[in-house]
Order: structure tokens, then C-alpha cells, then sequence
């Protein structure tokens, strides 16, 4: 077993990947946007064509865990995950790209206690040496709005916009696990993070600010009892629509279930908020130029394209 | 020097129909916290000024208070990391609490559910008198001594969103304390604190991380999913949402290496549970309207036997 180095590990979430120079990634859409919110992979995929990158998906990838193995497991999560690691290095990528905030968090929890522990990695690659495979810890999780702003940057981002928002205001909603624990991610400030904000800017729209943007959409616990995660909901998009949100992105596909899901459900206590929700490569793909017939708008239940025609972003 | 300007909610419940703000201004070295300009605020412009404070050294925890929006120690904060361009720093009591004066806030709902968890050892030793000392190897103690640093500040009860609408959840401080009983080696009434916490929310933890902002890093999070861990284990009020779902997600990735959409929802809700599936069906049907329903059966990922065989060594069978 290689016992690997603090500076030999690709951990540094700013640092250029061998991924990032070839413009090549490996690719983890995460269950969710294969399952109820396809239209999340599909603007995924037509955005990485307009950015002229390569996503290699990771087929034969298993769930990340979704924080739920954890409840009953300690160890079956990071051997999952270090599974999807190998597969990834066995392609010869160092990046792994997630589109989902709780893939990213749990996927770098994984990733930092194989890192940290050689006992974890060890645990891992006796399991994954019975069937031939086998993690060297070489590579690194990253969000692809990560990869807009480290890989792609702002200022080249902003020269791409063809179709700018016309300052559509547009309220930012992190999901807590791409931002905290700041032990695991760390990519930018967990309390007042502002990649979203600087995105919507580039795209020519105007970040709202808002004390919901760092808060918990209830996903995890819809189905634990009524009516809870529907408050958060509507607790965080009220404070959107106060200080005049018009419609909200998210980077995590669970946060979109719950956001475009539950504002119907919450508006008995919080009032109506109808805020339209857009997954993140999809508000960033119309941006650049993507067909706005392909970006799965219509599978929305509170139809981001009303805002659109109002604003006149598109006929 | 630096010309420090705090912003501070004033109100008083037996006076005030609406709370009001007073900004004061105290001149102080930038590095000193934000518990001592307000110290200075008090001795030197308003001695009505009210907030809980001791021991000034993050030891009592009484000063935990909404510091420009974040909820923090106000002994733990120095001026300059938090104060604007204008030197400004605006401090509001804490949230999920009822507001007292100023910012001190009722601590009631907190103490409560604290109470509620018999906060002391229960042990069946029938040695009355505690002549004899129980000793507890350093293995043991090591499981308890992080949240044994929980100086009961209250941060993570002020910072949690499930607190902030539902004001049953047991709270992140109140369940890592269960933890500190429950995997005490001299305590014997494991399973009776496990239902008790489960009855008081246990599974009702969203896994925000929000509790992460903990002064004393106790990580309640962690604890929490640690009590899960031992209600699963003991089969403690298995047939509750939590912890169906919890082995549902897991037998879902065992069998497909996907996290089945359909089938979760259905194993956590009870597949025979007609009023639970009725409540879930009006959100269903409006994405079924979309189109964004999520397929019924999941394709077995590729090389699904390598996901069989990682459950298969390290699965722990439940007793």
C-alpha cells in the first residue's frame, strides 16, 4: 500500500487539476438528476458542449450515500465512494465533477477520511482489491460550479454570454452540503459564500442577498414529518421574495425538488412566493446560447418561463 | 483605537409593543471582542444595555447572541473580524428564542428539552452510597469527552432551521447530550434514552451542518447521526419514518447502486400506509403532470456485484 504524502494529495480545491489542462473530467451526476430531475444531467451535458469541456461519466458509479447511509453504516459510504474514485482513476482523471451540493459534501467527506486515514484507505482497497480495483487517493471532488469559477473563471464566462439575463434578479440557494461542514469543503467562506452571486453577475443577471441562501431546504426530511420541510421551504423563499428575488438557482437537484416542490404546500402559513427555480447549468447554458427548448424548463412546476417572457428573455 | 460602532436591538417585553435599535459608539482596540464593547457600551453610555455574560473566556456559555446575523459567542468574536468598512456591528438575541430584554432571550424551550433527557448517569449498580468508584477505561471515555465539552451555549439550538419551524425537534445540543448518557459505559438505561430522544425528533435532523458552527467543536451533527446509528443497532422504534428510510436508501443501493426515487418514498412511508401514501400523492401527481416522476423499478447500475460485495464485508449484522 502506497502511504501517500500531505503534499503528494490532490486536495487543494483551487489547484489545477491534470483533469482541468485536458478539459476532460470524470463526471458523477449523482442519482437524482438520472432519476426525477433529468433535466438537470441534460442542460449539464448541452452546457459542457458550450464550454467546450469534456464530461466523462462515471457509469458504473453507485449513490454517494446521500447522507442516509451514514445513519446506519460508518463505513459503507467511503468504500462506495472510494469504488467511484478508482473507476475515475482508472480512466485517468483527477477531477471528479458532481452536480448535486449533497453528492459534493458527502463525496468530499468520503474523499478526506480515505486522505486523512490510511487506515480508511486501507479498509477500502482490501474491499475493492476482491474484485480487481483499487484507489491510489489521487483524486479530488469538485462542484461544477466550482469548475465555472477555478477552471472556466468569471471574466472568460462573461465573455461567453450571447443571451444576457437583463438584470432578471435572481436569489441564490447554496444547499448546505456544498458549503459546510468548512472542514469538508472549504472552497469558499460556508457563511458568507458568493460563487453563486458572482455567477449570476457574469450572466449579466443581479444577485439578491438573503439570509435563506445558506439555510436548509428540508429535503432530507420530507418524508419524516408533515408539513416541516414545506416550512423551510417557504421560510427561505419568503425572505427571498421580501428583499425581491424573482426567481432562485440552485446547484443541487434535492434543494430543487424541495424548492419547486414545496412553495404550493407552504404558502398556508408563508404566503404565495411562486418563485421559479433553475438548476444551476441551466439559467448558466440559456445564458450562453443553449436552445431554451432543450434545458427541460417545462418540467418545472412553477414555470421558470413566465418570468422569462416578463423580462424578455425569451418570446 | 478604533471607533467601534454597535448596532444593538433594544426591546423590552413588559414594555415595549415593538423592539427599536440604538446605535452606540465606544472606542476600543479593533482586536477586542465584541462581549467587551459591549461591556464598554454599558459602563461608559446606557447602562440599561442587557445581555448574559460570565466568564468572558467561551467557558460559561451565556453570551451566545446574533453578531451581524451569525450566531456566536460574543467572548469568542474580536470587533475586527466581524465589523463593516464603517465599523459597524449590529447584535440581536439569539433566533429560535423568545427575546426578554435587549438580548437576552427566554431559555426555557432549551432547558426543557435538556431536562427531559434525565441529564445524569442512571445506573442499575445497587451501590446507594457511591462508595465505590466505577471506572471507565480511556477507550470509553474517548467516545465522550468531545461532547462533554458542551458548555450549553445554545448556538446550535439558535442556528438550527428545524428548531425554526418546528419547535418539537429535540435540538442539536439536547440530542449530543443524549449521546454523552447513551454510550456512557456506566449508565444503564441505553435503551430508554434512545426511545425517549426518538419520541422528541431524533430523526427529524435534516443533516444541514448548520449545528457545525459550534464554539467548542462538539460536532453535534455527528453525534446525532451516532444516536441513529445505536437506535438501528438496538432496533429501537424501528418502525418509525427514520430509521425505515435510513434501511431502505441502503437496501435500495445494495440492490441497484442507485438510490430508488420511488421505492424509498414508498419504504419510508409504509407501502401498505394508505393515508401516509394518500398525504405524499399530491406532490406526485403534480410532477406526474410534468413528466418528472422517477422511474418505478431502477436499472441495476454496471458492476453491481462490486456494490453487493462492499455491503457484504462491511455490513454489521443487527442483533
Amino acid at each position: 500500500m502506497t502511504t501517500l504524502l500531505p503534499e503528494d494529495r490532490a486536495v487543494d480545491s483551487h489547484a489545477r487539476s491534470k483533469s482541468a489542462e485536458m478539459r476532460k473530467y470524470g463526471f458523477f451526476p449523482g442519482c437524482v438528476a438520472k432519476e426525477s430531475c433529468k433535466e438537470l444531467y441534460n442542460s449539464t451535458m448541452l452546457l459542457a458542449d458550450a464550454l467546450g469541456i469534456e464530461l466523462v461519466e462515471l457509469t458504473a458509479a453507485s449513490c454517494c450515500g446521500a447522507s442516509v447511509v451514514n445513519d446506519t453504516n460508518r463505513d459503507i459510504a467511503r468504500v462506495l465512494n472510494a469504488r467511484t474514485y478508482a473507476q475515475a482513476e482508472a480512466l485517468g482523471l483527477d477531477d471528479v465533477i458532481t452536480i448535486c451540493s449533497t453528492c459534493t459534501g458527502h463525496m468530499r467527506a468520503a474523499n478526506k477520511e480515505l486522505l486523512d486515514k490510511p487506515e480508511h484507505l486501507g479498509q477500502a482497497n482490501a474491499i475493492l482489491g476482491k474484485f480487481g480495483a483499487a484507489y491510489n487517493g489521487t483524486v479530488r471532488v469538485r462542484h461544477l460550479l466550482w469548475l465555472l469559477i477555478d477552471d472556466i473563471g468569471l471574466d472568460n464566462l462573461r465573455k461567453m454570454v450571447v443571451r444576457p439575463l437583463n438584470g432578471l434578479k435572481v436569489a441564490p440557494f447554496y444547499g448546505c452540503h456544498i458549503i459546510r461542514p468548512e472542514s469538508v469543503n472549504g472552497w469558499e467562506s460556508a457563511r458568507n459564500p458568493h460563487s453563486l452571486e458572482n455567477v449570476i453577475a457574469a450572466l449579466g443577471g443581479e444577485p439578491v442577498d438573503y439570509a435563506g441562501k445558506t439555510r436548509c431546504c428540508g429535503f432530507h426530511i420530507q418524508l419524516e414529518k408533515e408539513n416541516v420541510a414545506a416550512n423551510m421551504v417557504g421560510q427561505n423563499m419568503r425572505m427571498a421574495r421580501d428583499n425581491g428575488a424573482e426567481a432562485v438557482i440552485t446547484p443541487c437537484p434535492l434543494c430543487h425538488l424541495a424548492l419547486d416542490g414545496y412553495q404550493q404546500d407552504a404558502a398556508a402559513r408563508w404566503g404565495r412566493t411562486d418563485l421559479p427555480t433553475f438548476h444551476l447549468p441551466q439559467l448558466v447554458a440559456f445564458a450562453l446560447g443553449v436552445p431554451t427548448d432543450r434545458l427541460g424548463l417545462n418540467k418545472h412546476l412553477i414555470d421558470p418561463r413566465t418570468i422569462m417572457v416578463e423580462r424578455d428573455l425569451i418570446s | 483605537m478604533a471607533e467601534i460602532k454597535l448596532d444593538v436591538f433594544r426591546y423590552d417585553e413588559g414594555v415595549d409593543a415593538v423592539p427599536h435599535r440604538d446605535l452606540v459608539t465606544v472606542d476600543l482596540p479593533e482586536t477586542t471582542t465584541v462581549l467587551d464593547a459591549l461591556e464598554a457600551a454599558k459602563a461608559q453610555v446606557d447602562g440599561s444595555i442587557s445581555f448574559r455574560r460570565s466568564c468572558r473566556s467561551a467557558i460559561c456559555g451565556s453570551c451566545s447572541m446574533n453578531i451581524n446575523g451569525v450566531t456566536a459567542l460574543a467572548c469568542k468574536t474580536p470587533c475586527n473580524t466581524v465589523m463593516n468598512e464603517h465599523g459597524a456591528i449590529s447584535v440581536d438575541p439569539m433566533p429560535n428564542f423568545q427575546p426578554m430584554k435587549d438580548l437576552v432571550v427566554h431559555m426555557d424551550p432549551f432547558w426543557d428539552k435538556y431536562t427531559r433527557l434525565k441529564p445524569y448517569l442512571q445506573s442499575a449498580d445497587p451501590d446507594e452510597d457511591h462508595e465505590r468508584e466505577r471506572r471507565v477505561s480511556p477507550d470509553d471515555m474517548k467516545k465522550l469527552v468531545d461532547v462533554a465539552n458542551c458548555i450549553m451555549c445554545a448556538t446550535c439550538y439558535a442556528l438550527c432551521p428545524v428548531v425554526s419551524v418546528d419547535p418539537a425537534f429535540a435540538g442539536p445540543a439536547a440530542i449530543a447530550y443524549a449521546y454523552r448518557f447513551i454510550e456512557d459505559v456506566r449508565d444503564d438505561r441505553r435503551d430508554q434514552r434512545i426511545a425517549q430522544i426518538s419520541e422528541d425528533y431524533l430523526w427529524l435532523c435534516a443533516h444541514c451542518y448548520a449545528c457545525s458552527y459550534c464554539p467548542k467543536h462538539v460536532d453535534p451533527h455527528d453525534r446525532i447521526v451516532d444516536v441513529k446509528r445505536a437506535a438501528i443497532k438496538d432496533r429501537v422504534m424501528m418502525n418509525e419514518r427514520g430509521p425505515r428510510h435510513a434501511l431502505v436508501v441502503s437496501k435500495t443501493i445494495k440492490q441497484t447502486g442507485m438510490l430508488a426515487e420511488t421505492e424509498v418514498i414508498q419504504g419510508t412511508v409504509g407501502r401498505f400506509n394508505i393515508v401516509g401514501l394518500l398525504k405524499v400523492a399530491p406532490l406526485g401527481l403534480r410532477m406526474a403532470a410534468k413528466g418528472k416522476l422517477p422511474p418505478p423499478f431502477v436499472k441495476p447500475i454496471p458492476k453491481i456485484d462490486e456494490v453487493r460485495t462492499i455491503f457484504e464485508s462491511l455490513e454489521v449484522p443487527v442483533s
